[in-house]
């Protein structure tokens, strides 16, 4: 298996390169017998954000949720290689998923907030991982994500209320309110604008550029033209396997694979 | 390259093609009737390149309204994108050749009616040899053809020699015969026309291959050595 890096050419023309955040070496999984994801070496670098595409069934989704042991909660799931969170096995043995999860946050398909207040939403995360010794910290956590997350002009008022009363775009901008909460490093999100409207994607949009700075934003996405707004590299993934992955501003220009460019132009049978 | 899953999207790519196609048909004649009329001292025909311009300035704003469209509503990506952006190029570079055509036209009404010249027949020459480079450049954007593309634009160069040739040449008749002045001038424009067309023809070879390869063909293109005046004037 050769590794995909970002092509150096490109990168000599970049900003300095960002560090590493994690790396997957010959990362393999399985559905009892199903092969679904083979063999697949993948660097994610740090204050960056990388989009992973492909076509359904790829394994896009099935990569980005072994990257928090997502899959560790499926049965018959098995995944075999080695997946690095700065230089430390996340699968060893002296690891907490619980707390690595903390550490890499998620952000799903549709917005799935709790059924409790919008403000216990946020604070959740905080609460079982110990983070606030006391209310007014607790307070100052929730007010600092709902305004990362830029939601909190919206609820600032009504932080008792519901969060499942929200609109689709604000539940999703809560969810991404708890994920940033516990002060993760990485990002991992699941198509997270596929429930929303324009406006709604672009305020989410807007927000992952500025979540950019401080984290590590691995993003799954089936538009192309979000990828190609968000991303600064992309990987594009079919039946299993890693393509190709590079710079995303020359993937969307000139692919060097075929199946890649079939792929974003739609020419894919 | 496979067909789009969206047929329509196929559809319209062609239609532009179709367009560049007849664009590149048009402004070749142009410039083969310009020359024609040059030589052949025929206003009528001259006339005809004039008015028959107007056709190429259309399909041009068509060309640009249909590949607008497409990139609005189908947001093209990879070669699509190439290929649309180098069709909005392309149309306005033929349309560019096709005005100095029209203006290697106009001139030539006014060569039919002064006295005859020697020097008409490097201006046809160099015409020609410029017509060559734009006929082949047209052929390797509709086959898609770098090699062929990257030769034409390898090949300007010649067309810049026999420019600074020709300059020379009728600097040298004017200085003689101050009465040459008015007709050398007009054939010094002819041939900085014709020079003219070879750069966009240049152009034109860059786009085929940017849409094919994906990168710029680079910028050490062979030119001719700038004109040096010393030694004309005494």
């Amino acid at each position: 298996m050769t590794m995909l890096q970002p092509d150096e050419a490109e990168t000599e023309t970049e900003a300095p390169t960002a560090e590493l955040k994690m790396t997957a070496r010959d990362v393999d999984v399985f559905y009892g017998t199903n092969h679904a994801i083979k063999s697949i070496s993948v660097d994610i670098p740090d204050k960056t954000v990388t989009a992973f595409i492909g076509p359904s069934g790829c394994g896009k989704t099935t990569f980005l949720r072994c990257l928090n042991r997502m899959n560790d909660t499926i049965r018959n799931c098995r995944v075999t290689g080695e997946i690095r969170l700065d230089g430390e096995d996340i699968y060893g043995r002296d690891i907490d998923p619980v707390q690595l999860r903390a550490r890499v946050g998620m952000v799903f398909q549709k917005p799935n907030p709790f059924p409790k207040s919008i403000y216990d939403n946020v604070a959740y995360g905080p609460r079982i991982h110990g983070l606030a010794g006391t209310r007014a910290e607790l307070d100052e956590i929730v007010e600092r994500a709902l305004t990362r997350a830029a939601l909190w002009q919206e609820v600032r008022d009504r932080l008792d209320a519901p969060g499942t009363g929200l609109s689709g775009g604000q539940q999703q901008r809560l969810c991404i309110a708890r994920a940033i909460a516990t002060a993760p490093e990485v990002l991992l999100m699941d198509e997270p604008c596929s429930a929303l409207d324009l406006i709604a994607t672009a305020q989410i949009e807007e927000l992952i550029d500025e979540l950019r700075e401080s984290y590590s934003v691995v993003i799954v996405t089936h538009s192309m033209q979000q990828a190609a707004r968000v991303s600064q590299k992309t990987a594009f993934f079919h039946l299993g396997v890693l393509v190709e992955y590079g710079e995303t501003s020359r993937m969307f220009t000139n692919p060097s694979d075929q199946r890649t460019q079939d792929y974003i132009t739609g020419r894919f049978g | 390259m496979g067909p789009h899953i969206v047929s329509a999207f196929d559809k319209e790519l062609m239609a532009i093609h179709a367009k560049i196609a007849e664009m590149g048909g048009l402004a070749e004649e142009l410039l083969s009737q310009a020359l024609e009329a040059v030589e052949k001292r025929d206003p009528g025909l001259a006339e005809q390149v004039i008015q028959r311009d107007k056709r190429l300035d259309r399909l041009e704003m068509e060309v640009d309204e249909l590949t607008v469209k497409v990139m609005a509503l189908r947001q093209p990506m990879a070669q699509d994108l190439r290929f649309l952006v180098a069709a909005l190029k392309i149309s306005s570079t033929l349309e560019r050749i096709g005005d100095l055509a029209k203006n290697i036209a106009r001139r030539g009404i006014y060569l039919s009616q002064a006295r005859r010249v020697n020097l008409s027949a490097s201006i046809v020459r160099m015409g020609q040899r410029t017509l060559e480079q734009l006929t082949e450049v047209l052929d390797a954007y509709s086959s898609r053809d770098t090699a062929l593309a990257v030769a034409v634009w390898r090949r300007d160069v010649e067309i810049d020699e026999l420019y600074n040739s020709l300059f020379r040449e009728v600097l040298t008749y004017m200085m003689e015969d101050p009465r040459m002045i008015g007709l050398g001038s007009q054939l010094l424009f002819i041939a900085k026309n014709l020079e003219r067309i070879g750069d966009h023809t240049t152009h034109i070879a860059e786009l085929v291959y940017y849409v094919v390869e994906g990168e710029p063909l680079g910028d050490d293109r062979p030119k001719g050595e700038p004109l040096a005046l010393d030694g004309l004037t005494d």
